[in-house]
């Protein structure tokens, strides 16, 4: 039975008596193809966007304020929900603030299985952006065959840390676990599987498709000032004929060791970022494979030694008094870093992910400001819808690869 | 002159099946239930890995619907904010009756760990609710689980919405 | 006595801190010679009241009112292309004032300053979003998330918040869960006002258990049928704490004597 509210009937998304014979229409924010909780205002004229207006914070859930009342350490599970569909890079964007905050670096071992984590990651959120933006597109096959091999991703992870989505892999100061047996060869299979699977199976339903070339070529075009200046990171970035990837710049972790390439076009339009994207994944294999060796050689330590900030390992804290302690003072009061501000950039699936840090010398961050590349590129849709058709608004949503846990945090 | 003898009972006789009308309907209600893609945040990633290649839900007659006007469950998946609370409640106005909702993930049951002001403390502050699913992100096994235990009460009820009472709408 | 909270940060706080306990600070340190740090504090010249580097980025503090012209020049002459990010942080308890900062990028030198400028409460601030229009979006939230005006932006309204919402969420006299407003905005808004009886209010306390609801908790040590009431007829009356720490057993228990006996 129909409850009474005060809602009154939505008819204000259509708008058809209007004297300059535009349309206002309005798209979201359920929408199956605005990729979560994206509201777009559109006008139209005719079947041209004259005007678009992004409408963001349905999924605003105030988690910077949780920062504010979280100790570090409490906050970090938080960071999971951010980009939900690569949790592990914003574990890891996170924990390397606060660990350049106290300054501590984590041991070689945890290095080594926080760049595996974070390229398989980059591996889930890449099949993910191919798997929904073909959806939208319309192919529906290759949603199919790409949440297939996500799933094997996935099945990785959930060997490693027990979650499928919401990981919480990383520590502050290393990673909590050591790889479990025979992750390393179900890694290397992985690795080969994927390589073969994005030449054989997406590349071979997409790349030369003449519907997709159709859809993409030349929609959702960005010139390289504008994407600088609207703060685009990442794919949009390198896209547009930009060479800038924060692993390849400012290496953090081991990415100063690995040999990996980064693929960059200069069409500027959808079909080319696509195309980056589909690379990506084979550098991030190719990065995977460089690792398994690189394990090997590591001491088994997994979290780093700072007793003011950090928890001795379990052994530790049941035979010794004194890292019982430290390891109840940190329980119960959280670590205090010290006073100052730090910002640190890291690059996510989508792009740039920072964040900046203001401690008071706290348990408590001061401030936190979490820099989400998907945010920026949402700012971009007002820009670059103008001009084009309603029928490539949901392409240029699906390009941008925009997570609405990250924009509206 | 050949004695024609047909056992109704039988497997092989005539094609009849008897049945009441309340089971008929719930029989047709609970093996296409159409959800609405309704995805709030994490929790939709889960409800797509659902309906993707490994967890197959179409299997059980379950096809994601965009349109509320088609769907009869929909999939509350995910945190449902204070500004998004409006648009939660038009579309579930929209879906037209017998409606069913489940509540996926622990930020649609209780608000979860997002204790802030911008997130609503369980969507049944406004939405009737069916199945409450906890987890954070639950798994996709989960959701099925939930999806299942729904076509059971689907089963329990009567077909005419209005006979039901609390009894036999409990699950047991 | 209950334990005095300050009202101008509701924030969290460190329940216990040692008296002797200073915190330590992370070391700014000069900026070297011949770097390019060096010469883009050259470029701003008088404009920087202070520059340092902390933690491997050059931090610039400027007057709020040459915000504009600061971060031109560092865009047309010094090469930071891109503002990654801008926002603000809340120190009017203690100064009275907000800290703003701008986060900018250098992507042929991969450098990072963050330009910080501070102004009072119920000042505005210039808008950059004509030299990068990434701060068109950053300067909404700023607005939505501390109230702070940005003159000459294009649309400046809220963001991340509906428009009818009251409050500034950032702030620190803000709390976590919210205001009386926040705590009834869906319901206000979806059945109007009359309606908060009938759905009450909401439960924030992750620990509150209904002694008499059967379908949620089950019995220890007994079974109950699903959905039983239970009560027999007891007024559901709430567990009572303690409001003070302090409990006085001096009360009626002993007697003072007037002389020793």
């Amino acid at each position: 039975m129909q409850q009474p509210n005060k809602l009154t009937p939505f008819f204000e998304n259509l708008n058809f008596e209007r004297e300059d014979n535009t349309m206002v229409i309005n798209f979201g924010p359920q929408h199956p193809s605005a990729h979560g909780q994206l509201r777009l205002v559109l006008e139209l004229d005719g079947e041209q966007v004259v005007k678009a207006y992004p409408d963001i914070g349905y999924l605003h859930r105030g988690i910077e304020k949780m920062a504010e009342n979280m100790t570090y350490n409490e906050f970090l599970p938080t960071t999971d929900r951010l980009d939900y569909i690569a949790s592990t890079s914003n574990n890891y964007a996170y924990a390397l603030a606060v660990e350049k905050l106290i300054g501590i670096e984590a041991p070689r071992r945890a290095q080594v299985i926080r760049t595996m984590l974070l390229e398989l990651n980059r591996i889930i959120s890449h099949l993910f952006f191919v798997a929904t933006h073909a959806l939208d597109v319309g192919a529906m096959s290759v949603f199919l065959y790409a949440f297939r091999e996500r799933e094997f991703a996935m099945d990785l992870m959930e060997d490693y840390c027990g979650a499928r989505l919401t990981h919480s892999a990383v520590r502050i100061g290393g990673v909590p676990l050591d790889l479990p047996a025979g992750w390393l060869e179900n890694a290397a299979t992985f690795c080969d599987k994927i390589d073969h699977e994005i030449e054989h199976t997406y590349g071979a339903l997409l790349n030369e498709n003449r519907i997709w070339k159709m859809r993409l070529e030349d929609v959702g075009v960005i010139s390289a000032e504008n994407a600088l200046s609207w703060g685009c990171t990442g794919p949009m970035l390198r896209g547009s004929g930009v060479n800038w990837d924060i692993r390849k710049e400012e290496p953090y972790e081991l990415y100063s060791e690995l040999d990996f390439d980064i693929p960059v076009s200069d069409r500027c339009d959808s079909y080319g970022r696509f195309r980056l994207y589909m690379e990506e994944m084979h550098q991030s294999a190719r990065i995977i494979r460089q690792l398994i060796p690189m394990y090997k050689k590591t001491e088994p330590q997994l979290m780093a030694h700072a007793p003011q900030y950090i928890s001795a390992p379990k052994e530790e804290i049941m035979t010794q008094n004194y890292a019982l302690m430290q390891h109840f003072v940190l329980v119960t009061q959280g670590m205090r870093p010290p006073k100052g501000e730090v910002y640190v950039p890291t690059e996510s699936p989508k792009g740039e992910l920072g964040f900046y840090i203001k401690s008071e010398g706290e348990p408590y961050a001061y401030r936190l400001k979490c820099r989400a590349p998907s945010f920026f590129h949402t700012g971009l849709l007002q820009e670059l819808l103008v001009g084009t058709y309603i029928a490539d608004v949901v392409t240029i949503i699906g390009t941008t690869n925009i997570v609405f846990g990250e924009v509206d945090r | 002159m050949a004695q024609h003898q047909v056992n109704y009972a039988s497997s092989a006789g005539l094609p009849i099946a008897l049945t009441s009308v309340d089971k008929l309907v719930n029989w047709g209600r609970s093996n296409s239930l159409w959800p609405l893609t309704y995805g709030l945040a994490c929790c939709a990633i889960e409800m797509m890995a659902s309906g993707a290649s490994r967890y197959d839900f179409d299997r059980m007659g379950t096809i994601f619907r965009a349109s509320p006007r088609q769907a009869d469950v929909m999939i509350l998946a995910g945190t449902l904010s204070k500004k998004h609370s409006e648009f939660a409640r038009r579309l579930y106005d929209q879906m037209t009756e017998p409606k069913w909702v489940i509540s996926m993930g622990s930020c649609a049951n209780t608000g979860g760990m997002f204790n802030t002001y911008a997130t609503v403390q369980g969507v049944d502050r406004i939405i009737p609710v069916d199945i409450y699913l906890p987890g954070c992100a639950p798994r996709p096994e989960t959701l099925q689980y939930a999806l299942m235990m729904l076509q059971k009460k689907i089963r329990r009820e009567s077909a005419n919405m209005n006979n039901n009472t609390k009894s036999n709408l409990r699950l047991v | 006595m209950r334990k005095y909270t300050p009202k101008d940060n509701v924030q969290g706080k460190a329940y216990y801190t040692d008296r002797f306990w200073v915190a330590p600070r992370v070391p700014r340190l000069d900026v070297e010679a011949e770097s390019h740090f060096a010469d883009v504090v050259k470029a701003l010249g008088r404009k920087a009241k202070e520059s340092y580097v902390e933690i491997g980025q050059l931090v610039v503090h400027i007057k709020a009112t040459e915000n504009f012209n600061v971060l031109k020049i560092l865009k047309e002459s010094c090469g930071y292309t891109q503002c990654s990010e801008q926002s603000a942080v809340d120190y009017l308890a203690k100064d009275g004032e907000f800290e703003l900062f701008y986060q900018l990028l250098n992507i042929s030198e991969a450098k990072r300053v963050r330009v910080v400028c501070r102004i009072k409460e119920g000042e505005a601030i210039e808008s950059v979003q004509p030299l990068f229009k990434s701060a068109n979006f950053a300067e909404r939230e700023m607005f939505d998330m501390f109230g702070i005006k940005v003159n000459n932006h294009p649309f400046l309204k809220r963001i991340l918040m509906p428009d009818d919402w009251e409050g500034h969420p950032l702030l620190k006299t803000y709390p976590m869960i919210g205001d009386e407003f926040a705590s009834w905005y869906e319901v206000d808004k979806i059945f109007g006002k009359e309606y908060r009886d009938v759905i009450g209010p909401e439960n924030r306390d992750p620990a509150r258990i209904d002694r008499y609801d059967t379908k949620r908790f089950s019995r220890v040590g007994y079974e109950v049928p699903f959905g039983a009431d239970i009560s027999e007829g007891e007024i559901e009356n709430p567990i009572e704490y303690s409001e003070t720490v302090l409990v006085d057993y001096t009360k009626n228990s002993s007697k003072q004597l007037d002389e020793r006996r």
